[in-house]
């Protein structure tokens, strides 16, 4: 008995030279994006040693790294940042808080947003930092002055994305859950908030952005204490080391904010069609 | 002694002179219609006629303008508890696992009952997986079970197939029919699909400008087999009915297994 030879199609390998092993290609992979930055920094600190660059005008990456180390094991360094963390996170707490109670109210009563919609709308318009003068007439230029800057500017992007998520709410589901037997709070917490959540988190993610930009800016209202106070006393005394040092600080500080929301979404958005394909 | 009045199955439902008008709109107007405890009955009719709000007035998510509907005897209050719905589009909460989703509405203790129902739609290997990597056949069977779990004695079906490709369609309608035969609830779908109320129904209602138009009784023998000569004629009549065309005067007076009413 004669067996007929299959016709099967194998994958075929790639027969160049640069057969890469799988491990070897995840690590160029990771390392890929940083190639650029890192030789932006090599060269920045090349050019302030040849001299092409004055320290006046930019200090070189080693002095910004060893001004760090001082602040740093002087302790002043970690005092400033927790400050500046507090004042943040705080801020956020009372505007986001606001926020999303606002935006709750509003989504789900039809009356409470004719009530309150458009005022909250009128309000979003006015630019929060331009409002300065006005915040430190009425709260002075103590702690409560950067704490409403920082709340208001937090407010609106949680109220609009909550709201909206809300409303997005596909009506089928809700319909769905009313036949099935789910009573109004089982229908809130099972069906409304789980699916208003992808929004509310996209707030949250540009409310961050806007709570690091407004703390910067409340940090160079008259203050004795936090990050901003650092680089503005080492703005007296010339130490621009010191000033390029603290702008990082408010980067790397942005930028674990922003890590820690999208862990957040990670987390609680696993069912997300989306995070499903990112995860094959 | 206590003699202990077992319930039917199924739900017996009545309605009666059923109006229905959104603002100026008459959508149903005088229909009157009976189902027995465990029958199967096909609404078909075409877009618009007032099937899906039908449903909705059994549900008591809409209220009637005018007429009643009597669950048992019991005129409708408002979402009865042992009625479900499985609609056009599975509904699945994305959120929440096969196996919750299944379970939604039910207490803790009845969560075997769900699982027990996954299994009858065969998909007890992916209760723990989330709707979004399951097919849209994969998902309606889902919603079946969900229907399924809570032992509804009434099974609306608001078009639940019409997004499936041929194959799954088929599939579905053994397994809805193979259900039904198993726990006699009574059913009834909505469809715009003529064979596949005459391969699944009881009885076959066209409903027209609202009102029940014709009440054909299926009384084939099951399984029934699409590709006989009866099977195929009685589609055909049904089809040219909904569509107004003519009926050859033949098949008017042969007996062909079927009454109009």
């Amino acid at each position: 008995m004669t067996t007929s030879p299959t016709h099967s199609v194998t994958p075929s390998q790639p027969h160049s030279s640069l057969r890469l092993n799988p491990i070897i290609k995840n690590y160029l992979n990771k390392l890929t994006p940083w190639t650029l930055p890192l030789l932006l920094i090599i060269l920045w600190q090349f050019s302030v040693d040849v001299g092409w660059l004055s320290t006046k005008i930019l200090p070189s990456p080693t002095a910004v790294v060893q001004a760090g180390i001082q602040l740093a094991i002087s302790g002043e360094l970690l005092k400033n940042v927790l400050t500046s963390l507090s004042r943040a996170v705080t801020g956020f707490l009372i505007g986001g808080s606001i926020g999303f109670i606002l935006g709750l109210l509003n989504g789900l009563f039809p009356l409470s947003e004719k009530l309150l919609d458009t005022s909250v709308q009128m309000l979003r318009n006015i630019p929060h930092l331009a409002a300065i003068p006005l915040v430190i007439l009425w709260f002075g230029i103590g702690e409560e002055a950067k704490l409403f800057l920082v709340s208001v500017g937090v407010m609106f992007p949680i109220y609009l994305n909550t709201f909206h998520g809300i409303r997005s709410i596909d009506p089928g589901l809700i319909e769905m859950g009313k036949v099935y037997g789910l009573k109004p709070l089982g229908l809130f917490w099972q069906i409304v908030i789980p699916g208003a959540l992808p929004s509310v988190l996209v707030g949250v993610r540009f409310s961050l952005g806007i709570m690091w930009l407004t703390l910067i800016v409340a940090e160079t209202i008259a203050t004795d204490s936090g990050i901003g106070y650092m680089a503005m006393n080492a703005r007296e005394f010339l130490q621009t080391d010191v000033v390029v040092f603290s702008i990082l600080m408010y980067a790397l500080l942005g930028k674990v904010a922003d890590s820690f929301a999208r862990f957040l979404e990670e987390r609680w958005l696993q069912w997300h069609p989306n995070q499903q394909l990112s995860q094959v | 002694m206590i003699t202990t009045h077992t319930q039917p199955k199924g739900i017996d439902l009545r309605i009666d002179g059923l109006h229905k008008t959104f603002g100026h709109l008459p959508v149903l107007q005088n229909l009157t219609l009976e189902a027995r405890p465990g029958e199967f009955i096909a609404i078909v009719g075409r877009s618009g006629c007032g099937k899906s709000t039908l449903l909705r007035l059994i549900t008591g998510l809409e209220l009637p303008t005018q007429g009643i509907i009597y669950l048992d005897g019991t005129p409708v209050k408002r979402l009865p508890p042992d009625v479900r719905v499985m609609f056009q589009d599975p509904r699945l909460l994305p959120w929440q696992k096969v196996d919750r989703n299944v379970s939604l509405g039910l207490e803790r203790s009845a969560r075997p009952k769900a699982h027990l129902a996954l299994q009858q739609v065969g998909l007890a290997s992916r209760a723990k997986e989330y709707p979004a990597v399951l097919s849209g056949g994969q998902r309606q069977r889902v919603a079946l079970a969900r229907a399924l779990a809570s032992s509804p004695r009434l099974l609306l079906l608001d078009e639940p197939l019409g997004a499936l490709d041929a194959f799954t369609r088929l599939e579905m309608q053994q397994l809805i029919e193979g259900l039904w035969h198993e726990l006699q609830f009574t059913v009834l779908l909505i469809t715009h699909d003529v064979e596949e109320a005459v391969a699944l129904a009881d009885r076959v209602v066209l409903l027209e400008d609202g009102q029940i138009a014709t009440d054909v009784s299926i009384n084939l023998p099951r399984p029934r087999s699409r590709g006989s000569g009866v099977f195929a004629e009685l589609v055909e009549n049904l089809r040219s009915r909904v569509m107004h065309h003519p009926q050859s005067p033949q098949s008017v007076t042969r007996e062909l297994g079927y009454r109009v009413a």
